[in-house]
């Protein structure tokens, strides 16, 4: 089968955009279906912006014991893997802190309320309040009876894994049901599955995921697994006079002071491509010993441009843009 | 007398021998039952830790069957940070 043939869908879901990719035309719209009800179902359970979801009521809950659905159940795990595979460093309970950087709204309502080029903060903008990070140990998860207590004023933040945790579900349900090669972007996080066209399903690795096919950066064939991306020039805004971005480091629960500013991580799913390099980002230096030590393949972007690869990941065949 | 003592002796020796035969070989079948119980419990168990039904529940962070491979021009679809 040619990229030809293979058949496009593109729409809107956690304020950023979802691809939708098959390769039978015919199993298009049923896919889009099966993707609309799985996306739905994970937004209403952690949603953070939602007041009728599942991570509202836990986060309001002051640490009482709460019931919760196996979906969200589910979410909760692969958050707490991700934290014990990264000793920490992908954290969960990052919620408060995100708080505190002026993070407690959609995303475009924040943008809106920072600073505008005057530098002056507009009236309910964001302001920066440091808050400390519980630490994932702090979330008590009994998937057996399905309960989940939030321990020393821990509040959740799932933004790290829920939309690759998402790409993977949505990606093997329609390979399942549909029996076709399927590629899921949620925000640039992509989830394969199914059997891939001839070459394999060509990625354009870049700093913003909005930015197009044509974008500054690498182009690359994947055939299975995930791959994602983290950055720190993307979902930033202004809190107290400082720029911040969105992936927070819990041991200072600010935003990370990363030698990266974007890094790309191939995997066998996109919740663990998510997970190395969200942990990479804030590991800085040491991200690269720590993926080649994985065999994770990975594609490291320093602030002036210099790209960094591991374990295979294939060299650049254009030189990266710096971002000032 | 002797011979009626020894028929006697004779026929429970008998039904000793009989009776420990049958309890060996319940214990014998007891213990066949037993090892299938254990054998398809483990067994099923090594299988589900051997092969995670999603690579996202491994106890590691799963690297991909083969890296990216380089490809020109662009993309059907981008990654990048959102």
């Amino acid at each position: 089968m040619t990229a030809a043939t293979v058949a496009t869908d593109t729409f809107e879901v956690f304020g950023t955009t979802a691809v939708l990719l098959v390769t039978a035309a015919a199993a298009l719209g049923p896919a889009r279906q099966l993707a609309d009800r799985e996306l739905a179902a994970v937004d209403l359970a952690c949603s953070r912006f939602r007041p009728d979801s599942a991570l509202t009521v836990l986060n309001a809950a002051a640490g009482a014991t709460v019931p919760v659905s196996p979906l969200f159940a589910s979410l909760i795990a692969a958050a707490l893997r991700a934290a014990r595979l990264t000793d920490g460093d992908v954290d969960p309970t990052c919620g408060r802190a995100l708080v505190g950087l002026g993070y407690d709204r959609d995303f475009a309502q924040v943008k809106a309320l920072s600073p505008g080029p005057s530098g002056l903060p507009r009236p309910g903008g964001p302001v920066a309040a440091a808050a400390p990070v519980a630490g994932w140990r702090s979330v008590r998860l009994d998937q057996a009876v399905l309960r989940v207590a939030l321990r020393n004023g821990a509040q959740l933040d799932l933004g790290a894994t829920a939309k690759a945790w998402a790409a993977d579900r949505c990606a093997e349900l329609i390979a399942a049901q549909l029996g076709c090669g399927v590629l899921v972007s949620l925000g640039g996080d992509i989830a394969v599955a199914g059997p891939p066209p001839a070459g394999g399903w060509r990625v354009r690795v870049t700093d913003d995921h909005a930015a197009g096919p044509q974008a500054a950066g690498q182009t690359v064939t994947i055939a299975q697994g995930g791959l994602a991306t983290s950055s720190t020039t993307v979902r930033t805004w202004t809190a107290g006079g400082h720029q911040v971005h969105h992936i927070i480091d819990p041991a200072t629960g600010q935003s990370a002071r990363s030698s990266w500013r974007t890094v790309s991580v191939a995997a066998g799913s996109c919740v663990d491509a998510n997970t190395a390099s969200t942990a990479a980002i804030i590991r800085g230096e040491a991200a690269t010993g720590w993926l080649s030590d994985g065999g994770l393949p990975a594609r490291l972007v320093r602030p002036d441009g210099t790209v960094v690869t591991t374990a295979g990941w294939p060299a650049d065949d254009e030189p990266a843009t710096a971002v000032s | 007398m002797l011979r009626d003592d020894m028929r006697v002796a004779t026929a429970r020796r008998d039904n000793g021998i009989r009776k420990i035969s049958r309890l060996t070989w319940r214990a014998g079948i007891g213990g066949v039952l037993c090892s299938a119980v254990i054998a398809v419990a483990f067994g099923h168990h090594t299988q589900a830790q051997a092969t995670p039904r999603h690579p996202g529940q491994s106890g590691t962070i799963v690297v991909p069957n083969q890296p990216p491979a380089p490809a020109q021009g662009g993309g059907q679809v981008t990654s990048g940070a959102s």
